[in-house]
Protein backbone atom coordinates (compact mmCIF):
# COMPACT_ATOMS: atom_id res chain seq x y z
CA UNK A 1 0.00 0.00 0.00
CA UNK A 2 1.30 3.25 -0.81
CA UNK A 3 2.68 6.06 1.27
CA UNK A 4 -0.75 7.62 1.78
CA UNK A 5 -2.32 3.93 2.32
CA UNK A 6 -0.63 2.83 5.04
CA UNK A 7 -0.51 6.62 6.70
CA UNK A 8 -4.17 6.59 6.58
CA UNK A 9 -4.47 3.59 8.35
CA UNK A 10 -2.65 4.34 10.62
CA UNK A 11 -4.03 8.06 11.76
CA UNK A 12 -7.25 6.64 11.49
CA UNK A 13 -6.17 3.78 14.26
CA UNK A 14 -4.60 6.24 16.20
CA UNK A 15 -7.19 8.50 16.00
CA UNK A 16 -9.95 6.26 17.28
CA UNK A 17 -7.83 4.67 20.03
CA UNK A 18 -7.85 7.81 21.58
CA UNK A 19 -10.82 8.09 21.58
CA UNK A 20 -10.91 4.82 23.51
CA UNK A 21 -9.82 7.59 26.32
CA UNK A 22 -13.62 9.14 26.54
CA UNK A 23 -15.46 7.20 24.92
CA UNK A 24 -16.44 3.45 25.35
CA UNK A 25 -15.30 1.56 22.46
CA UNK A 26 -12.37 -0.55 21.51
CA UNK A 27 -10.50 -0.72 18.23
CA UNK A 28 -8.27 -3.69 16.36
CA UNK A 29 -6.29 -4.05 13.39
CA UNK A 30 -4.41 -5.78 11.09
CA UNK A 31 -1.99 -4.46 8.54
CA UNK A 32 -1.59 -6.92 5.60
CA UNK A 33 1.67 -7.29 3.67
CA UNK A 34 2.82 -9.37 0.71
CA UNK A 35 6.07 -10.05 2.47
CA UNK A 36 4.11 -12.65 4.76
CA UNK A 37 1.70 -13.87 3.00
CA UNK A 38 1.56 -16.96 3.69
CA UNK A 39 1.45 -15.95 8.02
CA UNK A 40 -1.69 -13.54 6.57
CA UNK A 41 -4.10 -16.17 6.64
CA UNK A 42 -7.91 -15.65 7.59
CA UNK A 43 -7.88 -17.54 10.59
CA UNK A 44 -4.64 -15.55 11.59
CA UNK A 45 -6.22 -12.42 10.82
CA UNK A 46 -9.22 -13.11 12.63
CA UNK A 47 -7.13 -14.28 15.59
CA UNK A 48 -5.27 -11.24 15.62
CA UNK A 49 -8.47 -9.46 15.46
CA UNK A 50 -9.30 -11.40 18.60
CA UNK A 51 -6.23 -11.16 20.49
CA UNK A 52 -6.55 -7.11 20.88
CA UNK A 53 -10.30 -7.72 21.77
CA UNK A 54 -9.97 -9.88 24.48
CA UNK A 55 -6.65 -8.91 25.83
CA UNK A 56 -7.87 -5.34 27.04
CA UNK A 57 -9.13 -6.20 30.74
CA UNK A 58 -8.17 -10.23 31.04
CA UNK A 59 -9.85 -13.07 29.04
CA UNK A 60 -13.32 -13.36 29.95
CA UNK A 61 -14.72 -16.71 31.47
CA UNK A 62 -16.74 -17.44 28.72
CA UNK A 63 -14.13 -17.01 26.27
CA UNK A 64 -11.43 -18.93 28.68
CA UNK A 65 -14.14 -21.81 27.99
CA UNK A 66 -14.58 -21.34 24.31
CA UNK A 67 -10.23 -21.27 24.16
CA UNK A 68 -10.22 -24.42 25.72
CA UNK A 69 -12.76 -26.44 23.76
CA UNK A 70 -10.67 -25.32 20.57
CA UNK A 71 -7.64 -26.44 21.86
CA UNK A 72 -9.12 -29.72 23.18
CA UNK A 73 -9.43 -30.48 19.21
CA UNK A 74 -5.90 -29.76 19.11
CA UNK A 75 -3.73 -27.97 16.50
CA UNK A 76 -4.30 -24.88 16.08
CA UNK A 77 -7.50 -22.79 16.04
CA UNK A 78 -10.41 -23.12 13.47
CA UNK A 79 -12.11 -20.43 11.96
CA UNK A 80 -15.28 -21.27 13.57
CA UNK A 81 -13.64 -21.21 16.83
CA UNK A 82 -12.23 -17.66 16.26
CA UNK A 83 -15.60 -16.38 15.13
CA UNK A 84 -17.13 -17.75 18.22
CA UNK A 85 -14.43 -16.41 20.47
CA UNK A 86 -15.24 -12.82 18.60
CA UNK A 87 -18.63 -13.04 18.98
CA UNK A 88 -18.84 -13.28 22.52
CA UNK A 89 -16.03 -10.46 23.05
CA UNK A 90 -18.04 -8.29 21.00
CA UNK A 91 -21.30 -8.30 22.09
CA UNK A 92 -19.13 -7.77 25.70
CA UNK A 93 -17.86 -4.30 24.35
CA UNK A 94 -20.23 -1.15 23.79
CA UNK A 95 -18.90 -0.41 20.14
CA UNK A 96 -16.25 -2.36 18.11
CA UNK A 97 -13.88 -0.93 15.05
CA UNK A 98 -12.11 -2.82 13.30
CA UNK A 99 -9.56 -2.06 10.52
CA UNK A 100 -7.84 -4.22 8.09
CA UNK A 101 -4.92 -1.89 5.87
CA UNK A 102 -4.17 -3.57 2.18
CA UNK A 103 -6.84 -6.25 1.78
CA UNK A 104 -5.11 -6.48 -1.44
CA UNK A 105 -1.77 -7.30 -0.03
CA UNK A 106 -3.88 -10.67 1.19
CA UNK A 107 -3.81 -13.95 -0.95
CA UNK A 108 -6.35 -14.07 -3.77
CA UNK A 109 -7.88 -16.82 -2.50
CA UNK A 110 -8.08 -15.10 1.12
CA UNK A 111 -9.67 -12.26 0.60
CA UNK A 112 -13.45 -13.52 0.04
CA UNK A 113 -13.23 -15.32 3.12
CA UNK A 114 -11.90 -12.81 5.23
CA UNK A 115 -14.96 -10.33 3.98
CA UNK A 116 -17.53 -12.77 4.56
CA UNK A 117 -16.25 -13.06 7.96
CA UNK A 118 -16.50 -9.62 8.39
CA UNK A 119 -19.93 -9.33 6.90
CA UNK A 120 -20.82 -11.83 9.26
CA UNK A 121 -19.79 -10.28 12.40
CA UNK A 122 -20.98 -6.70 11.23
CA UNK A 123 -24.77 -8.71 10.47
CA UNK A 124 -24.77 -10.39 14.23
CA UNK A 125 -23.11 -7.09 15.70
CA UNK A 126 -24.49 -3.98 13.82
CA UNK A 127 -22.84 -1.75 15.96
CA UNK A 128 -19.63 -2.66 14.81
CA UNK A 129 -17.61 -0.64 11.88
CA UNK A 130 -14.94 -1.97 9.46
CA UNK A 131 -12.47 0.61 8.04
CA UNK A 132 -10.72 -1.06 5.15
CA UNK A 133 -7.22 -0.18 3.08
CA UNK A 134 -6.57 -1.36 -0.23
CA UNK A 135 -5.70 -0.56 -4.05
CA UNK A 136 -8.77 0.28 -6.00
CA UNK A 137 -9.43 -3.13 -7.47
CA UNK A 138 -10.32 -4.70 -4.79
CA UNK A 139 -13.61 -2.18 -4.17
CA UNK A 140 -15.30 -4.99 -6.71
CA UNK A 141 -15.07 -7.87 -3.70
CA UNK A 142 -15.79 -5.21 -1.23
CA UNK A 143 -18.66 -3.98 -2.89
CA UNK A 144 -20.04 -7.96 -3.43
CA UNK A 145 -20.03 -8.73 0.70
CA UNK A 146 -20.96 -4.92 1.71
CA UNK A 147 -23.69 -3.66 -1.11
CA UNK A 148 -22.99 0.00 0.61
CA UNK A 149 -19.68 0.25 1.53
CA UNK A 150 -18.87 4.00 0.76
CA UNK A 151 -15.29 4.69 -1.16
CA UNK A 152 -12.62 7.12 -0.41
CA UNK A 153 -10.14 7.51 -3.17
CA UNK A 154 -6.85 8.67 -1.94
CA UNK A 155 -3.93 10.01 -3.62
CA UNK A 156 -1.38 12.56 -2.31
CA UNK A 157 -2.80 16.22 -2.69
CA UNK A 158 -0.18 19.18 -2.90
CA UNK A 159 -0.47 19.68 0.90
CA UNK A 160 0.75 15.87 1.58
CA UNK A 161 3.13 16.38 -1.35
CA UNK A 162 4.85 19.29 0.00
CA UNK A 163 4.74 17.75 3.71
CA UNK A 164 6.96 14.90 2.73
CA UNK A 165 9.61 17.22 0.33
CA UNK A 166 10.03 19.57 3.71
CA UNK A 167 10.01 16.54 5.67
CA UNK A 168 12.71 15.14 3.51
CA UNK A 169 14.96 18.19 3.54
CA UNK A 170 14.63 18.78 6.92
CA UNK A 171 16.95 15.14 7.15
CA UNK A 172 18.97 16.50 4.61
CA UNK A 173 22.35 14.81 5.37
CA UNK A 174 24.68 17.96 4.20
CA UNK A 175 22.43 21.02 5.75
CA UNK A 176 24.89 23.35 5.27
CA UNK A 177 24.53 23.49 1.23
CA UNK A 178 20.79 24.62 1.61
CA UNK A 179 19.66 27.97 2.25
CA UNK A 180 15.95 29.33 2.40
CA UNK A 181 15.98 30.49 -1.07
CA UNK A 182 16.92 27.11 -2.62
CA UNK A 183 14.95 25.17 -0.15
CA UNK A 184 11.98 27.74 -1.29
CA UNK A 185 12.59 26.85 -4.92
CA UNK A 186 13.24 23.12 -4.39
CA UNK A 187 9.89 22.46 -2.57
CA UNK A 188 8.04 25.01 -5.08
CA UNK A 189 9.43 23.04 -8.09
CA UNK A 190 8.26 19.58 -6.73
CA UNK A 191 4.86 20.38 -5.72
CA UNK A 192 4.21 21.99 -9.06
CA UNK A 193 5.75 18.56 -11.38
CA UNK A 194 4.01 16.82 -9.15
CA UNK A 195 1.24 18.16 -8.99
CA UNK A 196 0.69 18.42 -12.92
CA UNK A 197 1.79 14.79 -13.01
CA UNK A 198 -1.11 13.35 -11.10
CA UNK A 199 -3.59 15.63 -13.05
CA UNK A 200 -1.97 14.01 -16.36
CA UNK A 201 -1.76 10.62 -14.78
CA UNK A 202 -0.65 7.48 -15.79
CA UNK A 203 -1.34 4.92 -12.80
CA UNK A 204 2.62 4.46 -13.28
CA UNK A 205 3.57 7.56 -12.97
CA UNK A 206 2.49 7.90 -9.85
CA UNK A 207 4.44 4.67 -8.67
CA UNK A 208 7.51 6.80 -9.63
CA UNK A 209 6.33 10.45 -8.39
CA UNK A 210 7.34 9.58 -4.59
CA UNK A 211 10.47 8.01 -5.37
CA UNK A 212 11.65 11.60 -7.25
CA UNK A 213 11.24 13.59 -4.12
CA UNK B 1 -2.13 -15.52 23.24
CA UNK B 2 0.19 -16.62 20.68
CA UNK B 3 -1.64 -19.66 20.47
CA UNK B 4 -4.70 -17.67 18.98
CA UNK B 5 -2.54 -15.74 15.87
CA UNK B 6 1.27 -14.92 15.04
CA UNK B 7 0.69 -12.15 14.04
CA UNK B 8 1.38 -8.81 15.86
CA UNK B 9 -0.49 -6.24 14.85
CA UNK B 10 0.62 -3.87 17.49
CA UNK B 11 4.46 -4.04 16.83
CA UNK B 12 3.49 -3.48 12.98
CA UNK B 13 1.25 -0.37 13.87
CA UNK B 14 4.39 0.91 15.99
CA UNK B 15 6.41 0.56 12.91
CA UNK B 16 4.23 2.04 10.38
CA UNK B 17 2.89 5.07 12.90
CA UNK B 18 7.02 5.78 13.72
CA UNK B 19 7.71 5.90 9.76
CA UNK B 20 4.55 8.10 9.01
CA UNK B 21 5.03 11.73 7.64
CA UNK B 22 3.41 14.00 10.04
CA UNK B 23 0.74 16.01 8.42
CA UNK B 24 0.23 13.30 5.34
CA UNK B 25 -3.06 12.34 5.15
CA UNK B 26 -4.30 14.35 7.81
CA UNK B 27 -7.13 16.03 5.46
CA UNK B 28 -8.45 12.22 5.42
CA UNK B 29 -9.78 12.54 9.34
CA UNK B 30 -12.27 15.56 8.30
CA UNK B 31 -13.81 14.10 5.43
CA UNK B 32 -17.29 14.00 5.79
CA UNK B 33 -17.35 10.10 4.99
CA UNK B 34 -14.93 9.49 7.55
CA UNK B 35 -17.36 11.27 10.42
CA UNK B 36 -20.42 10.11 9.07
CA UNK B 37 -18.66 5.80 8.95
CA UNK B 38 -17.67 6.71 12.21
CA UNK B 39 -20.70 8.46 13.89
CA UNK B 40 -23.31 6.83 11.31
CA UNK B 41 -26.03 3.80 12.25
CA UNK B 42 -25.21 0.36 11.04
CA UNK B 43 -25.96 1.10 7.57
CA UNK B 44 -22.70 2.91 6.94
CA UNK B 45 -20.58 -0.23 8.21
CA UNK B 46 -17.83 -0.32 5.94
CA UNK B 47 -15.15 2.32 4.64
CA UNK B 48 -12.93 2.10 1.76
CA UNK B 49 -9.78 3.87 1.44
CA UNK B 50 -8.95 2.91 -2.24
CA UNK B 51 -5.40 4.22 -3.66
CA UNK B 52 -2.86 3.05 -6.00
CA UNK B 53 0.16 1.61 -4.82
CA UNK B 54 2.95 4.16 -4.08
CA UNK B 55 6.58 3.20 -3.09
CA UNK B 56 7.11 0.81 -1.01
CA UNK B 57 7.56 2.09 2.88
CA UNK B 58 11.19 0.98 2.62
CA UNK B 59 11.68 4.23 0.05
CA UNK B 60 10.74 6.22 2.32
CA UNK B 61 13.29 5.91 5.67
Amino acid sequence: MSLTGRNSSSLVIDRLCDQTKEEDLAVAWSYCDYSIQQEQTVVNIMGAIVKQLVGRDGIPKDIREAFREAKKVGGRPLLVDLMRMLRIAIARLPQVFICIDALDECLPKDIPKLLESLRDIVRESPTTKIFLTGRPHVGDAIHRYFTKAVTIPISPNEGDIRNYVETRLDNDEVPEAMDNRLRAEIVRIIVDKMSNMYVGVSPLSKMYLLTIA
Amino acid sequence: MGWISPLEPDNRHHTVRTSRFDGVGDWLLETRELQEWRDGGADQAVLFCSGDPGVGKTHLR
